[in-house]
């Protein structure tokens, strides 16, 4: 057993134990803090499997901003659960053995964990992760190909699209998934890099960042986050659309929970403000969360991070500032109206950057039309632009909710 | 073994020591306040030699950076957050335990 596997294993046992624990304990306060320390929990086994992305998302938005929403909304349902006859449900316990059951099933059918032979590691991705690590080959303004690289072998390789590539002679190389031997016939081996039917350490070039680029590229090279890549871009519909579920859900919850504007924005309960370490501290760091949360969405493009992580940084930021200095003095800084605008202005600017790649003559969100002499720088902008559409709207939403819990507490 | 590696060692050896007999605290102290007692300061200071352990194993020069500035961000936040969890029991009410809330029949 690794050692990966060990602490997986033993992870995964703390993530079960919480979960029964957070079905079983009556106090929903214990509840909703179980429920963070869940999703830390599971942050972690993400840490381990190397999804850096995906640890980062389940560590602020379930770690932080749900825990905290939860215990907003615990302010209005109670502290405890209401005690109810525990009787045996027949039926819901035959459904939820069967669904067990199947899902029990299905996994008999998956590959083992860390398996490289894994088709995840053999269709599309091990491209995609090409890709970002792929060289400059024949674009001006870009960096060479490193002495000796043979670009026929790599295009023979990587079985251009004949499609994109017409010039390019095509002829695929299938990989066979019980053949470990790939690396010695890829003609990268000599330069450091590997094509990765698994996740090799040290498969970036030196310095990973640089942009490199090669013509079978999706992305034109450029962005060095293959997530992100893959986010923005490969998935770039999926992406706007999980953000307009977030605005419709913005929006629904200020058509459910918003009071009419004429009575007034209600403050009662404590502030915390004559709490001395609670305003000093806060007060310093709540530039900085800011700041870090603007570094999460426009670093997203080159690592970890991103607009849905970034955005959640800095509602917390305003969260902090509304719950130690009050709600009224939330809405001199971000007033409803304002906060209400930006909510639309982020999905705004994601299918707007994705409506003007379209007016300057490419598909919806081919963000390489941003910039024709160099699409990668193109590819570069749109995703940022992108990202902080996110970002904005992200934000804007959780504040909006977490300024609905509050609001109707005080009526 | 490297002396940095020595280092991170008994940093990282410390931390576990300081992080167990936390936990420990939680486990045996009587009430609320002296639970977060335990836990509030042994993981102000478990945090920080864990993460200036991980200093002397790093290569890069920004990890490094970054991780002593996660240390110094966790050294002020910890302890707020421990003092706004307590504030906010006592504001709620709670008693700290006495000798006689055992004679009184507990908390």
């Amino acid at each position: 057993m690794t050692a990966v596997v060990l602490i997986d294993t033993l992870l995964l046992l703390l993530v079960t134990a919480a979960a029964i624990v957070i079905i079983e304990v009556r106090s929903l306060y214990a509840s909703a803090i179980l429920t963070g320390i869940y999703s830390l929990l599971m942050a972690l086994v993400w840490v381990n499997m190397h999804s850096m992305d995906v640890a980062f998302t389940e560590a602020a938005v379930g770690g932080g901003i749900s825990t905290i929403l939860l215990i907003g909304t615990l302010v209005h349902v109670g502290r405890d659960e209401k005690p109810i006859k525990k009787r045996l449900h027949v039926p819901a316990l035959l459904f939820t053995v069967l669904t067990g059951g199947a899902l029990i099933y299905g996994t008999l059918d998956m590959p083992r964990f860390g398996d490289p032979a894994a088709p995840i590691h053999h269709y599309r991705v091990p491209e995609m992760m090409a890709q970002t690590v792929g060289f400059v080959m024949d674009l001006p303004g870009k960096q060479k190909a490193p002495e000796g690289f043979d670009r026929d072998a790599y295009r023979h390789y990587r079985g251009l699209d004949p499609e994109r590539f017409g010039d390019v002679k095509i002829d695929t190389v299938p990989v066979d998934p019980t053949d470990t031997a790939w690396r010695e016939r890829s003609p990268l081996r000599n330069h450091g890099l590997v094509l990765p039917p698994v996740l090799v350490e040290g498969h970036h070039p030196e310095g990973g960042g640089d942009h490199h680029l090669h013509p079978a590229d999706d992305f034109n090279g450029h962005v060095p986050n293959s997530v992100t890549s893959l986010l923005a871009a490969y998935r770039g519909y999926d992406t706007m659309f999980e953000t307009t579920v977030i605005f419709t859900a913005g929006v629904s919850l200020i058509l459910l929970l918003r009071r009419p504007r004429r009575e007034g924005y209600l403050q009662r309960g404590a502030v915390m403000s004559d709490q001395v370490i609670l305003r000093v501290v806060s007060k310093l760091s709540i530039p900085f969360i800011l700041i870090f949360g603007f570094y999460v969405i426009t670093h997203g493009e080159l690592g970890p991070g991103g607009g849905f992580q970034g955005g959640v940084a800095l509602a917390c930021a305003f969260i902090l500032y509304a719950l130690v200095f009050g709600r009224s003095a939330l809405y001199r800084v971000v007033p409803p109206p304002v906060s209400d605008m930006l909510i639309g202005l982020g999905v705004l600017i994601y299918s707007g950057t994705g409506a003007v790649c379209m007016l300057l003559g490419g598909k919806f969100l081919d963000y390489s039309m941003l910039n024709p002499q160099s699409p990668g720088d193109g590819e570069s902008l749109g995703m940022t632009l992108v990202e902080y559409g996110v970002g904005i709207t992200v934000s804007m939403v959780m504040l909006t909710i977490f300024n609905q819990l509050a609001e109707e507490r005080s009526t | 073994m490297q002396w940095n590696e020595v280092v991170t060692t008994v940093l990282l050896a410390l931390g576990c020591v300081i992080t167990f007999s936390g936990s420990y605290g939680v486990l045996k102290f009587p009430d609320f306040y002296a639970r977060l007692h335990a836990a509030g300061k042994t993981d102000s200071l478990a945090q920080v030699l864990f993460f200036v352990g991980l200093v002397f194993v790093t290569d890069d020069i920004l990890t490094k950076i970054k991780l002593v500035l996660v240390a110094f961000i966790l050294l002020i936040a910890a302890p707020t957050a421990t003092h706004a969890i307590t504030k906010a029991a006592h504001l709620d009410g709670l008693r700290p335990w006495t000798r006689d809330s055992l004679r009184g029949g507990g908390q």
